[in-house]
């Protein structure tokens, strides 16, 4: 199992055979001291067995389509987006979307002058309890050593190319803090419904390496 | 910056600034026991008996071969082992005995 193909393997791309690999053969070392840690625990009461899996639903309930609903509401909502704008956190909370963790959540605007970007350089943080876990790329050190210091060009390698006199601000996102990403929405979609926008709006234009486009409605989700 | 300055001011994890080569759009969906450590992550920091901020450090305290060599899930769980360690929450004898009992089960009965 450890052989799966590994996210800091340097060399695969997208269509590296996981699955096959999965349900062959025995566990590797760490899937091994994973159980073993756990069991260790649960015996211990430390933790309790059903929490991991109640855990792993939660996890399972996360996805962009959460962010999304919250993007489409600050579209058509302006005093919505102000609260948004103030307290992420209270906002999200406020349709229902709950944080399971302890972390603040900030949200930044993009307008035509500011395009905003987010990272962890340290690691992962990631706006999980709207965003489900982060992609693979967003944890690896090309995204995380680059962003920081040559946005656009990192921008670019997305094909996505912001305007020079368009401002890029990369927030580095903490343990206690979290960053999401409020997109521009495209021109053409005066008049559409909630749900409709809510369909445009992809991971990566909350993450912020993409701009939400008409022609890709959905595409990524 | 000489390298030896650079070793001590630059930790494993802190790349930020630095040029780590072009984007890799990978991703992949989380192996059942992926997503089985990053719960245990959860509900372990729910408990109180390790946070993100501790997590991170083990992370780093793996040193730059290992956080290098080793899955993003598999230094995860390395680093939980050696803080429960040095918290005296397990014991690393009491850990190698439990993998040695779940490999043996899995041999006992495959695929379970």
């Amino acid at each position: 199992m450890s052989a799966h193909a590994d996210p800091h393997d340097d060399h695969h791309g997208h269509d590296h055979p996981h699955a096959e690999i999965v349900h062959s053969g025995r566990p590797g070392y760490y899937e091994i001291m994973e159980t073993a840690v756990r069991e260790l625990l649960v015996e211990r009461r430390l933790i309790g067995a059903d929490e991991i899996r109640r855990q792993i639903e939660v996890l399972d309930s996360r996805t962009p389509a959460l962010g999304a609903r919250v993007v489409a509401r600050a579209w058509v909502d302006p005093d919505f987006k102000e609260r948004l704008l103030a307290d992420g956190r209270t906002a999200c909370e406020e349709l229902g979307i709950s944080f399971y963790d302890d972390t603040g959540l900030i949200v930044l605007e993009n307008t035509d002058r500011v395009h905003n970007l987010i990272v962890c350089t340290l690691c992962s943080c990631y706006p999980r309890p709207v965003l489900g876990l982060p992609p693979d790329w967003y944890k690896l050190k090309p995204y995380r050593s680059r962003a920081v210091s040559e946005p656009r060009a990192v921008l670019a390698e997305f094909g996505t190319v912001i305007p020079d006199d368009v401002e890029i601000r990369v927030s580095d996102s903490t343990a206690m803090v979290r960053y999401l990403v409020l997109p521009r929405r495209p021109a053409g979609t005066e008049g559409w419904g909630e749900e409709e926008l809510a369909a445009l709006v992809t991971r990566d234009t909350m993450i912020g390496v993409a701009p939400v486009e008409l022609t890709i409605a959905g595409a990524e989700r | 910056m000489t390298q030896t300055e650079m070793l001590l001011k630059r930790l494993p994890n802190d790349i930020g600034g630095l040029d780590g080569g072009p984007i890799q759009r990978v991703e992949h969906d989380l192996e059942p026991w992926e997503k089985r450590c990053h719960a245990l992550a959860d509900v372990l920091d729910f408990h109180k008996i390790l946070n993100t901020e501790e997590k991170r450090r083990g992370v780093e305290a793996l040193g730059a071969e290992m956080v290098g060599a080793l899955s993003y899930y598999e230094r995860w769980i390395a680093a939980f082992a050696n803080i429960l360690f040095a918290k005296r929450i397990l014991s690393p004898s009491e850990l190698a005995a439990k993998m040695d009992e779940v490999a043996a089960r899995w041999e006992a009965e495959p695929r379970l």
